[in-house]
């Protein structure tokens, strides 16, 4: 579904991401995980075209990121992402966060777009919070309310910037939840996440980079009990204890 | 469209007059200001009503109005404060020490309040006592802070000296204007005074961004 | 202290009163026509200094770098005094004689040109203030670039603007009392005008303090309200939010 290949980014002389390659097939969750600056969001971001790269390409259901015909809006029609500071609209209610793409893009009437963000809000477990504003939610509930934003598209792969870093420990929890659940429910899912326990219970693949290379991929079990290469034993033992 | 720059080299040294008695008028306006600023400054963070009250009404009252008004206001009320008439100058550095009194007082109280409540606490738990933890910690810290904010105001200062334009103050504009009247070469005159504040007011502005720059990196 | 006779009675007589009240007038319209102007060059202008094109980046940053370093009434003097000598000789007699209240005008120009480009800081700095991510959240549901602004950045924005928005409208209707240098009759002007009079200059300065006291009143209860308005709980706009 999505192929990346031999992707390489520059910001000025600084080599951000390097000769990078990757397959995620339909169905799949890949986890990408590495130190800070390894590229890892950047990565994540090229994946939508909001972050453009100097060399390679990136085809994503065989259309080509080098195509000049490639219409980037409709890209991201199809692809959700969620961010680690939520990015809700402020001056938004959350229904309105939600219900706002699908009338303005997509052309959905009020109604019908009102009903879907509904059962989005009951699928993440908040539907009482529809009719307050951002700036009264939890960091966790704004995540949620987040991720029903990004699915009410009815995308084909939904991808996940560091969605637990900016949240206090005990929410964390509701968020990977409902992460768990959307794996489960067969989404294609891309996830930049510290977070080891989500990546063994759903990933299919981890990938861990850093300075920008692919250093190390492998199936949760191999990654876990058997790293090959220094960098990541070293990853491993700081963040696992 | 022909441009006779002799008009500026010709009445030079009585240009350069005016822009000296500018000069003047700004130094003595900023170290005024500043001096009447701090006490105004810290008065307005007083937990004392008597002081609070009286300073944040004057820092307030001041905003409302345009320099050329206080200015006018001062060249009035002065000769009756004195008992006798008072010349441009004077009058002039009175209404200019007081208004941007207001101005570098706000400066330097947002200066001491960003200093964080944590490192005041860190210092007292370490043993210091309030003059103490004030001079080594709070004021050098503020006053670096507030050092692009100050410079900026500076230039402020040095810019609305042209009002004293209006009581008749030999500064550097008014300079121009007495030229002007005699030669009519008002193009050239004025651009030569903008360029004259142009040079001074943005070196410093350059100034005060490295000094940003260099905060930025500490 | 020097004996005065205090006489504030000449403020409503005739004709004073009546001339300070079309001072008040006019001072009101050149700071309504100016904070109109230069609301409008200065969005211009900000957009301008944000943008990827570097020409129109660099024009932008040199255009307020320009107005900023130079004193106003400076400028003021150049629209006035010098640039009406550079056109030709018939243009010159009828822009004098044939347009009224030449001064006013004159005015106009140049207080919305120095305003607009402390205006277009302001803005620059609000739509700097939101964060990037922002506006790729909008994208990232299929927004357009047009669809993210109008939906999304420029809503917050224009909230964003409104506490330094409102001091730099008061700093333009201080600023018109400048325009007395050059004729303007204005509240400034008739209190002088006063002053010339009937010798009384503390009692007309004084009035006219009031009169500019009442404006700054007014100026920051309306954009309070507006404030109001266009609140949303929760957003907090004030200096030190995280957006």
């Amino acid at each position: 579904m999505i192929e990346i290949v031999n992707v390489s980014k520059w910001y000025g002389d600084i080599k951000v991401l390097d000769n990078v390659n990757e397959t995620i097939k339909k169905g799949q969750v890949v986890v990408i995980c590495g130190p800070s600056g390894s590229g890892k969001s950047t990565l994540l971001k090229t994946l939508n075209g909001l972050e453009p790269f100097q060399e390679g390409d990136i085809q994503v259901d065989g259309i080509s990121f080098s195509d000049p015909k490639t219409d980037f809006m409709k890209l991201r029609q199809k692809m959700g992402m969620v961010f680690q500071r939520f990015e809700l609209y402020p001056h938004m209610k959350v229904i309105e966060n939600i219900t706002i793409a699908p009338v303005k893009v997509l052309k959905q009437d009020k109604s019908r777009a009102n009903k879907k963000a509904m059962a989005l809000l009951e699928r993440v477990g908040i539907p009482e919070q529809a009719d307050k504003y951002p700036g009264n939610l939890s960091g966790g509930q704004q995540q949620r309310v987040a991720i029903a934003r990004a699915l009410a598209m009815e995308p084909d792969i939904m991808l996940f910037d560091e969605p637990t870093s900016a949240l206090d420990p005990e929410m964390i929890k509701e968020v990977l939840d409902v992460m768990v659940d959307l794996a489960k429910s067969g989404m294609t899912m891309a996830v930049v996440t510290h977070e080891m326990g989500f990546a063994k219970e759903v990933a299919d693949e981890i990938i861990f980079m850093d300075e920008g290379r692919i250093i190390e991929r492998g199936t949760d079990k191999s990654f876990f009990e058997n790293p090959k290469s220094e960098r990541a034993k070293d990853f491993l033992r700081k963040i696992l204890i | 469209m022909n441009f006779e720059w002799q008009v500026i080299t010709h009445n030079f040294t009585f240009l350069m007059g005016g822009l000296v008695t500018t000069f003047e008028l700004a130094l003595i306006a900023i170290a005024g200001g500043l001096a009447l600023g701090i006490l105004v400054g810290m008065a307005r963070l007083s937990n004392i009503k008597a002081i609070y009250y009286p300073a944040t009404l004057f820092v307030n009252l001041m905003r409302t109005q345009p320099l050329i008004l206080v200015i006018f206001w001062f060249y009035f009320f002065m000769p009756l404060v004195l008992g006798r008439p008072i010349g441009d100058f004077m009058s002039a550095s009175i209404a200019f020490i007081i208004f941007e009194a207001s101005y570098f007082a706000e400066i330097m109280r947002a200066g001491i309040q960003s200093i964080s409540k944590g490192q005041v606490e860190a210092a007292y738990s370490t043993g210091f006592t309030y003059w103490q933890t004030m001079r080594y910690f709070i004021i050098p810290q503020a006053l670096r802070n507030m050092l692009p904010s100050l410079i900026t105001q500076g230039v402020v200062v040095f810019q609305d000296t042209s009002l004293a334009y209006v009581i008749g103050l030999r500064e550097f504009l008014r300079s121009a204007n007495v030229v002007d009247a005699r030669e009519m070469r008002s193009v050239e005159l004025y651009l030569f005074v903008g360029l004259v504040y142009f040079m001074v007011c943005f070196s410093m502005s350059r100034v005060c961004k490295r000094m940003e720059l260099k905060k930025g990196n500490a | 202290m020097l004996a005065y006779d205090f006489k504030w009675s000449i403020l409503w007589q005739d004709p004073y009163g009546g001339w300070i009240l079309d001072g008040i007038a006019t001072t009101i319209k050149l700071g309504v026509l100016c904070c109109f102007f230069s609301l409008l060059i200065g969005v211009i202008i900000g957009t301008f200094r944000i943008t990827h094109y570097k020409p129109l980046r660099v024009f932008a940053e040199a255009y307020t770098e320009i107005f900023r370093d130079i004193p106003l009434l400076v400028q003021l003097f150049f629209w006035y005094f010098a640039i009406p000598t550079l056109f030709p000789e018939n243009i010159r007699v009828w822009v004098y004689q044939e347009i009224p209240n030449f001064e006013f005008w004159v005015v106009v120009v140049g207080l919305s040109l120095y305003s607009s480009s402390r205006m277009a800081e302001q803005i620059r700095a609000g739509i700097n203030s939101i964060s990037a991510d922002q506006f790729n959240a909008a994208l990232s549901t299929g927004f357009s670039h047009y669809q993210a602004y109008r939906y999304v950045i420029l809503p917050l924005a224009v909230r964003l603007v409104i506490p330094p928005l409102t001091t730099e409208i008061l700093t333009v209707f201080k600023n018109t009392a400048l325009a007395m240098t050059v004729g303007v009759l204005e509240t400034t002007f008739m209190s002088q005008q006063v002053e010339a009079y009937t010798f009384h200059g503390l009692e007309a300065t004084t009035a006219a303090c009031v009169i500019y006291m009442i404006i700054t009143l007014v100026v920051v209860g309306t954009m309070g309200w507006i404030e109001k308005i266009l609140a949303v709980p929760g957003l907090i706009t004030r200096k030190g939010a995280r957006l």
